[in-house]
């Protein structure tokens, strides 16, 4: 089937077979390896993209899906060589380690940013329960999305 | 970051190590761009499959592929018969003393030993079509009598698992000690002891493990990129395996997503996807999918102790014995069960009469591998719940009992009943900073019972000795290991005027890559930004070592100050000659090399390295080029340590906890990037937390499955199930290492899990809760206080 969607502001058409993934259509046919796989049960979050503005598991999605919507992937974070100020965030606050799961957290921050709601910690910490990551402990992430988010001291140093 | 006091030493002044300069590594990540091996694809690439044995025991009586040959898109199948004539067996890196070898191919021969080893495997022109063929081959297997238990399968007339190297279950017998421990135990004025359960976990790093393995033929040049900690062991093993000269094999590690342990040594399907490759000529990838990391990569940990400590009726430890038994699983992995629970069984206190005793047991099981702290979280559960025991038996302070026995800093170096060497430190005042960061003296004067919200609450401390690093290659040789204790850098100019930085060290989250850069921007002087690494490449640095065991810091550093200081000095004599003065007296600093006496006369390093690399630019009768190669293994291992406590509140009726905060001090000698110190701390928390609280491979004792092998099922804690956590440390720099250093890797995984649970049974002393078994989950404490109120 044929299936036409924007990603990271670019207009896509393309012929897919029906048992194609979110996942694997974004990795595979668009090379935006930025977007991992780590349990194909929605459980992990590593394929956490932003769709219609809102955070969601592209593994557990059928790219026939996509059809007449708008998705966005870490791909679209950052400008050229200039980080955005997200990812400077999780630099500036050592919220990453081995770096597999990081693009997921960045696209969940980047959901929770566009809802404009003031979040508290522990609200910041319930929202990003949805990515596992086995390298951190979470907290740093928790200090670079609070800090993006405008609640953490250092805000203005990005 | 934390209120506890900093005790600082006074250390040598540096510009970069000690910073927390960002990391080489983030750039690449933040834009999804690292190169994970699924990220990293090729033209007419075939994807593998694998068919797995569903049960944990089983014989092979026959495979049919036929049906899956003729699916439109396969181009090649082994099974078990093609790899016993196509390969050799997969060899064992870190082989157990005194143990006989179990030999395992890449797919299963006769007989399948656990729930999910390789048993055909196929390549064809999607993975998609891989599985469907996988499920077209018909195998006849004969279920065999299974042992999921260590009991079960050390108790006489057990089936034996593997009869053709073993007699019985039992792959060895490990006795080490000193002194006449019976004796002292005889002397005691008490003696107490406990049988400890360990339960099965995995590291479960978010990469799943990975090989995309490339042939080209002619030149006999086998190229693997394998999501692995040690691409030159992968190298190594596969050259064996796969019967080709070591030169002739590649192996790429690029973006490592977490390894933990369990990413060490060739796996069967990086053998499986070579064989592939070399057979069609056309490049293979094959990419674990979830449920099968939980049952064919390495699991960890299990295994039950039994643990003894005799003191005086003051304190005064006289003696202490483990007798333990590790379940290994249905074969000895590459890394298989690990000796470290032996190492440090005596934890931090100054015992001279002490014996330790490990089993191993087969099971039919998934193999167990290394995993963060590797033996050392389990005997310190075992130890640390039974200081508890002590002081309340004798009724002390578990506190003063433990600062009374631990190794004070006027004993060191201080030898260990099994021969380790403790190299320095001040463990005592850990014990103190995480006492006073839980207010413990006025949680003591608050004396016990229910709070007036009804809940009980509890304190419980948990010290700990960790070996980071090996103490050289010659004691890992006496132990049959095939690796050396080294690491090897390389460092070369370019013409920009930066050094490019190789290391085979695979970038795995730990940060090497910057705490590299910053080691030789410190001994080199040359800007942090200037240098430019490389890793993980065995083209590019075949003789290393890995990622491992808290070690590659301890190691690289004394390679790195050795060939800084070579390069430094040429670079220097370049120069000289250049600015025509004398090399003493100029200096590198940044990106130009400059008079001490006058700033401004000065000269490029992009002037300097091209001329040693046009060779033109050399004083006579210095050879052209600029790069030195610097190999380093440290004289003994340095041993980090440190205390955990942590504070809980208890339903003493329902048996729900609440950790309301855990403490971490530590000491891992010099910090040379702070950030990344705590960063590895906190990880390493997060996951003894998730051993301590939830996690567990559980398999049926009836079916011998594993019933709880998907990411639903299986608890890794998330963002949202985390107590506050506070860290604070001590800095005592080893002096049997480079810079001071000692590994910080994995020391959170290690106290843990003996923190909640003594802290638990402080809480309920009153009814006698002793808890005995990981993990701690509400049902345990509840049963324990069922037990405790039957008396």
């Amino acid at each position: 089937m044929v299936v036409t969607v924007v990603v990271n502001g670019t207009r896509v058409t393309e012929t897919i077979p029906t048992r194609l993934s979110v996942t694997d259509f974004l990795r595979h046919r668009l090379g935006l390896t930025g977007t991992h796989v780590g349990c194909e049960q929605g459980v992990c979050g590593m394929c956490t993209v932003v769709l219609d503005g809102e955070a969601v598991k592209s593994c557990l999605m059928y790219a026939a899906q996509l059809d007449g919507h708008e998705v966005e992937t870490v791909e679209s974070l950052g400008d050229g060589d200039a980080l955005s100020p997200l990812q400077q965030a999780f630099k500036s606050e050592h919220g990453l380690q081995c770096g597999f799961c990081t693009p997921a957290f960045l696209m969940t921050a980047t959901a929770l940013a566009r809802g404009g709601e003031p979040l508290t910690r522990e609200e910041i910490r319930e929202e990003l329960a949805g990515v596992l990551c086995r390298c951190t402990g979470y907290e740093f992430i928790v200090n670079a999305v609070e800090r993006h988010l405008g609640a953490r001291p250092g805000a203005a140093d990005d | 970051m934390t209120d506890l006091d900093e005790r600082a030493v006074t250390r040598p002044a540096m510009r970069i190590i000690g910073t927390d300069v960002p990391r080489k590594e983030d750039d690449r990540l933040l834009r999804g761009a690292g190169q994970f091996v699924d990220d990293v694809n090729r033209a007419h690439v075939v994807e593998m499959a694998v068919g797995r044995c569903p049960y944990p025991h089983a014989r092979i009586r026959s495979i049919d592929v036929q049906a899956a040959r003729e699916l439109d898109g396969v181009y090649d199948i082994l099974t078990g018969a093609d790899i016993a004539e196509r390969s050799e067996p997969i060899g064992i890196l870190r082989p157990v003393p005194g143990a006989p070898v179990i030999t395992h191919y890449a797919l299963a021969q006769d007989t399948a030993t656990y729930e999910g080893q390789p048993v055909v495997s196929v390549a064809a022109r999607t993975r998609h079509i891989a599985e469907d063929a996988v499920e077209l081959i018909a195998i006849d297997y004969e279920p065999l009598p299974h042992i999921s238990d260590v009991d079960a399968a050390l108790a006489p007339g057990a089936t034996v698992i593997q009869p053709d190297a073993l007699e019985d279950n039992l792959l060895v017998c490990n006795p080490q000690g000193r002194g006449d421990v019976e004796a002292r135990l005889a002397e005691a004025d008490v003696v107490v002891e406990g049988r400890f359960v360990v339960n099965r976990v995995t590291g479960l790093p978010m990469e799943t493990r990975g090989v995309l393995a490339e042939w080209q033929p002619g030149a006999r040049m086998l190229t693997a990129r394998v999501s692995t900690q040690s691409p030159q062991l992968v190298r190594k093993q596969l050259a064996e395996c796969l019967r080709l000269d070591e030169g002739h094999v590649r192996v790429v590690a690029s973006d490592v997503g977490g390894g933990f342990g369990l990413k060490l040594g060739a796996y069967p399907e990086d053998v499986l996807a070579g064989l592939h490759a070399m057979t069609l000529r056309r490049p293979v990838k094959y990419v674990e999918d979830r449920l099968e990391h939980f049952r064919a990569t390495t699991h960890a940990r299990e295994s039950v102790h039994v643990y003894r400590i005799g003191a005086r009726a003051d304190g005064r430890i006289v003696g202490m014995t483990d007798a333990y038994v590790n379940d290994l699983g249905g074969l000895n992995s590459p890394f298989g069960s690990s000796q470290l629970s032996t190492v440090v069984f005596n934890g931090p206190y100054k015992v001279e009469d002490g014996f330790v005793e490990r089993r191993i047991a087969v099971t039919n099981k998934t193999p167990i591998g290394a995993y963060r702290g590797y033996g050392q979280p389990e005997v310190n559960f075992a130890y640390e719940r039974l200081m508890d025991t002590l002081a309340r038996r004798l009724d002390l302070d578990p506190v003063e009992l433990r600062a009374m026995n631990m190794v004070q800093p006027e004993d060191f170096p201080w030898v260990n009943p099994v021969g380790a060497i403790y190299d320095s430190g001040d463990y005592e005042a850990c014990l103190r900073m995480a006492a006073d960061a839980v207010d413990y003296q006025a949680r003591r004067a608050a004396g016990r019972g229910p709070a007036p919200d009804g809940r009980y609450r509890g304190v419980g401390f948990s010290s700990y000795v960790e070996r980071t690093g090996y103490a050289s290659s010659k004691f890992l040789a006496a132990r049959g290991s095939l690796f050396g204790a080294h690491e090897s850098v390389t460092i070369r100019a370019n013409r920009s005027g930066g050094i490019d930085l190789y290391s085979g060290v695979s970038s795995i989250g730990q940060g090497s890559e910057t705490v590299f850069a910053q080691m030789l921007s410190e001994v080199v002087g040359i800007s942090y930004d200037a240098i430019t690494l490389h890793h993980g490449d065995t083209g590019n640095s075949p003789l290393n070592t890995g990622a491992f065991a808290s070690r590659t810091v301890i190691a690289a550093a004394g390679a790195l100050l050795e060939a800084g200081d070579r390069f430094l000095a040429k670079t220097l004599r370049i120069a000289a000659r250049k600015l025509e003065v004398d090399p003493a007296q100029l200096e590198l600093v940044g990106t130009v090399v400059r008079m001490r006496a006058d700033h401004g006369v000065s000269v490029s390093l992009a002037e300097v390295f091209t001329g040693a690399i046009l060779g033109q630019g050399m004083p006579d009768g210095e050879s052209p080029g600029l790069d030195e190669t610097a190999y380093f293994e440290p004289p003994e291992a340095a041993y980090s340590f440190g205390t955990a406590a942590a504070t809980v509140s208890v339903d003493a009726e329902t048996g729900e906890f609440t950790i309301e905060k855990l403490v971490m001090v530590h000491d891992c000698g010099t910090p040379l990037n702070p950030k990344l110190v705590e960063g590895q701390v906190r990880g390493g928390l997060t996951q003894g937390l998730g051993q301590a609280l939830g996690e567990e491979l559980r398999y049926d004792p009836e079916s011998g499955q594993l019933v709880n092998g998907t990411m639903l099922d299986y608890f890794v804690p998330t963002a949202a199930d985390l107590p506050p956590i506070e860290l604070g440390h001590t800095e005592v720099a080893s002096p049997v290492t480079t810079f001071g250093v000692r590994g910080a890797g994995e020391v959170g995984c290690i106290p843990v899990a003996a923190a909640v649970a003594n802290a638990i049974c402080d809480a309920l002393a009153e009814f006698g809760v002793e808890l005995d078994r990981l993990p701690i989950t509400p049902e345990l404490v509840w049963r324990a206080l069922e037990a405790g109120r039957a008396g």
